[in-house]
């Protein structure tokens, strides 16, 4: 999912930067309370490790194979601020040693890669952690129905972030009209349907990869309890089912500008695609589906949003359930 | 002052497990002390304690004068040199010279350019200086951590098993080189020739102190080898199984000129009987 | 070669090589800080052009760059190739739509972009990349997260190739499809493996590294002040590319006629 320069339009990837460059300020700002000097070497050498396992290719039949991206393994074992610092560490030196990923790009792929991926797996896994067996304050991936939790939200964090990449295709391709990007026709199955299958590689890594660890070394897991805030904010904020619900919600506040973008020059842009169709130098192959175009970008939010608001409601609604029936019982 | 003063030192892991107990050692300037013992004896731990990496310990440590605690370990620390038993972790830079120069550059050092060359020379690698640390032999890159140690001009060496994956020759030239220096010198190891040849005085550790003596005077005596896991080295065995074929020893030798000695005599005492 | 395995199957992760092979090119020496600014202003410039004869200098330039940093076309071309698969899609969907005219000039663009970031990174020693970065005040978290971690995967990518040759010799054989789960296991218990060997390393390196008094940064490296010749190459290539964007912006008229 690497995205090299000059194919997103510039626009899009100014946006991408911009919203990147505000999650990245904020998660350094957390950072300072969170990471000591001596955390240093072990995030460096998590980084390493899923930069390592990055180059891990496995096959997904057919002759093809995928790579694990490894967000969702990260934010599970280190938190989601460390997560976000750690993939976007990864990715730097992906793009400034390898040329692997653009630099004007760079916003767009650390948007996806380090912010989307880690929140949306750190956000599904503990959003769901609770209801598969093992206390309250059970956070490892490997009691009760633990390895399933950590398996979906892997799934989920590659699926989403690969939405989020063909967004960006889609609607590089609707704002500039078919100069930059990648037709949402083409770009948004491809994405999805080739990242469902890597998506199926990386949960059943990143579940293998837990495992090990659990067995191995659990200690690998613990993370550094702090005191829970007396009262207001804070407490609400120390919840982590609360921070969780505001990783995924933040994931997808990150579309909202996107959005704003393709409805006010998306559409203009496709309407001068079509008239222009005819003019163009060289003879269109295939004639422009626009409007298949238009629904598939507008269909894939409205139903991202869709599917996010009902989950959370009804995450809401269990967990309200649950803790009647664990006071009555 | 004692350049180390050690009182009723004790350590435990996170675990529980103890790794030293009612250690009370004191190494004097310029005095080279090593710390022998069998493997999980706690002699690395002891090292790494003393540079300020283990804590909380029982016990007191002072370092020139100093007590060492949460606050001073910092400062304290600037004073030693630690050498690790695996170089590469603490070899970081991308070419000797400039991973000779870390230590002085991240301390404030003067004279940078001249301690890296000094560095280098007594180490002998001045001819690896643009090479990059990675790709050199392990005996090489012990000697690139030394010279990066060295060119702190800490006072004190802790040496954490300096000869243990060395091929013989790279072991005699580190021998060599660590006998040539004046620092004082506190070496952790399981190699008891090493250990007589560089050092004044040792210390027999497995958890708690066990004996100390000179390294002769360890190996004479087989009890606290034995239960100190130890192996007794080639030389002092030799010797031992001539005096147990006869022929009286001193006593027992561990470096190459001690044997030398006792086989002269040995040789003389022979020659006499016969020809008396 | 340096590879990027993702994209490349079964080769052999060779990090350390990057290094030692631009280390004789002027490029080099330059400091790493007018890399970092020139080639990001070059990169800008090249993603802006839309116009074919625009297009084709961007890519012009590049290759010009490429050729003069004594870099060897082989290593250039590898790593290029994985970026390829991108490249190829985007041009071929922006071509079946939108006609050849817009796919080639996607692919010419897309190219050079990555043509001038390939040179960036093969003619920078990592190190002083780094360095260059913390100069350019990114925050010491970030770089000293970077020279670590970078520390790192060459240690591990060693572990992990000794790993994978052991394997090997237990003949193990990576599975046809995800189907394949035992393929999958043993996948994620050597990536295990090597997360866990390297946690150990880890604390021991940050001994390491306040044992040579190491606080926090690694600033007040290679301070070597930027010379002429850094300036020169900053200003070449900050006037190519306000030129590029000039004229793509029509601000300044094409010279030659299409």
């Amino acid at each position: 999912m690497h995205v090299p320069d000059g194919l997103m339009d510039p626009l899009v990837a100014a946006l991408g930067w911009v919203e990147f460059a505000v999650v990245a300020a904020v998660a350094l700002w957390l950072s300072r309370s969170r990471i000591a000097e001596k955390d240093l070497p072990r995030i460096a050498v998590l980084s390493a490790g899923i930069f390592v396992a990055q180059m891990l290719n496995f096959p997904i039949g057919g002759g093809t194979t995928g790579h694990l991206i490894g967000a969702a393994l990260f934010a599970i074992m280190a938190g989601p601020v460390t997560a976000i610092i750690g993939m976007t560490v990864i990715l730097l030196i992906q793009a400034l040693i390898f040329g692997d990923g653009g630099l004007t790009a760079f916003g767009l792929n650390a948007l996806n890669m380090a912010v989307i991926a880690p929140l949306t797996g750190w956000g599904v896994y503990t959003l769901l952690r609770p209801f598969a067996g093992g206390d309250e304050t059970e956070t490892s991936p490997f009691t009760g129905f633990g390895p399933v939790i950590a398996g979906i939200a892997a799934w989920t964090s590659v699926f989403v972030a690969a939405s989020a990449c063909a967004v960006e295709l889609s609607l590089s391709y609707a704002v500039s009209s078919g100069t930059y990007g990648i037709a949402s026709t083409i770009a948004i199955p491809a994405m999805l349907g080739y990242h469902a299958l890597i998506g199926v590689g990386e949960a059943a890594i990143t579940v293998g990869v837990a495992a090990y660890l659990w067995k191995v070394s659990p200690g690998a897991f613990a993370r550094p309890v702090t005191e829970k805030p007396a009262a207001g904010l804070a407490r609400v904020m120390y919840s982590r089912t609360v921070q969780a619900a505001i990783a995924v919600l933040v994931v997808f506040a990150l579309a909202l500008p996107l959005y704003f973008v393709y409805s006010s020059e998306g559409e203009d842009g496709l309407e001068r695609t079509m008239s222009d169709a005819g003019a163009d130098d060289g003879e269109p192959l295939l004639s422009a589906p626009l409007d298949y175009g238009e629904d598939y970008i507008a269909a894939l939010l409205a139903g991202m949003f869709g599917f996010v608001a009902t989950s959370l409601a009804a995450l809401g609604v269990l967990s309200v359930l649950r803790s009647r029936a664990s006071r009555a019982g | 002052m004692a350049a180390l003063d050690m009182r009723d030192l004790g350590f435990r892991y996170d675990d529980g497990t103890e790794a030293i107990k009612g250690l009370t050692l004191s190494v004097a300037q310029g005095e080279r002390v090593a710390v022998v013992g069998p493997n999980g004896a706690g002699k690395s731990t002891l090292l790494h304690l003393i540079a300020g990496f283990r804590m909380p310990f029982s016990g007191d440590l002072t370092v020139m004068g100093k007590r060492l605690d949460k606050n001073s370990a910092d400062g304290l620390r600037r004073h030693m040199g630690l050498l690790f038993q695996d170089p590469d972790d603490q070899i970081f830079m991308p070419t000797v010279e400039e991973d000779a120069a870390f230590g002085p550059v991240n301390l404030g050092l003067e004279d940078i350019p001249g301690r890296v060359a000094r560095a280098l020379r007594s180490t002998g690698t001045e001819h690896l200086a643009k090479r990059p640390p990675q790709r050199l032999s392990f005996g090489m890159r012990k000697r690139v951590a030394i010279a990066g140690i060295l060119a702190m001009d800490p006072g004190i060496l802790l040496l954490d098993e300096p000869t243990s994956g060395l091929d013989p020759r790279s072991r005699s030239q580190l021998i060599a080189l660590l006998k040539g220096m004046r620092q004082t010198m506190v070496i952790a190891t399981h190699d008891l020739e090493a250990a007589a040849e560089l050092a004044d005085r040792a210390v027999v550790l497995n958890v708690r102190p066990v004996a100390e003596g000179t390294i002769r005077q360890i190996v004479s005596d087989r009890a606290v080898l034995e239960g100190a896991g130890l192996e007794m080295p080639t030389l002092p065995k030799l010797l031992g199984r001539l005096e147990e074929m006869g022929y009286p020893v001193e006593s027992l030798p561990v470096t190459m000129e001690q044997a030398l000695a006792e086989i002269s005599r040995m040789v003389e005492r022979e020659a006499e009987r016969r020809s008396g | 070669m340096t590879m990027v395995l993702g994209h490349i199957k079964g080769q052999h992760f060779r990090a350390h090589h990057i290094d030692e092979h631009a280390r004789s090119s002027w490029l080099w020496r330059l400091d790493a800080r007018a890399k970092l600014v020139g080639v990001l202003a070059f990169v800008v410039a090249a993603a802006l052009m839309t116009r074919p004869e625009l297009v084709l200098a961007s890519l012009c330039l590049a290759l010009l760059m490429a050729a003069s940093s004594m870099i060897p076309a082989s290593h250039l071309a590898r790593a290029y190739l994985a970026a390829a698969p991108f490249i190829l899609i985007a041009s071929l969907s922006v071509g079946l739509y939108g006609g050849l005219g817009k796919g080639l000039a996607m692919a010419a663009r897309t190219s050079a972009c990555v043509i001038a970031l390939l040179v960036l990174a093969s003619g920078t020693e990592t190190f002083a990349l780094f360095a260059g970065l913390r100069r350019l005040r990114v925050p010491a978290l970030v770089t000293t997260l970077l020279m670590l971690t970078y520390k790192f995967i060459l240690l591990l990518g060693e572990e992990l190739s000794r790993m994978m040759v052991a394997r090997k010799a237990r003949g193990f054989r990576t599975g046809r499809s995800l189907a394949d789960r035992y393929g999958l296991k043993v996948l994620s218990y050597t990536a295990g493996m090597v997360l866990v060997r390297a946690s150990g390393r880890a604390d021991r390196t940050y001994e390491g590294l306040k044992s040579r008094g190491f606080e926090k940064d690694f600033t007040g490296w290679r301070s070597v002040g930027v010379r002429a010749v850094d300036w020169a190459f900053l200003a070449v290539l900050i006037a190519a590319s306000a030129s590029l964007v000039l004229f793509q912006l029509e601000v300044v008229a094409w010279p030659l006629s299409t």
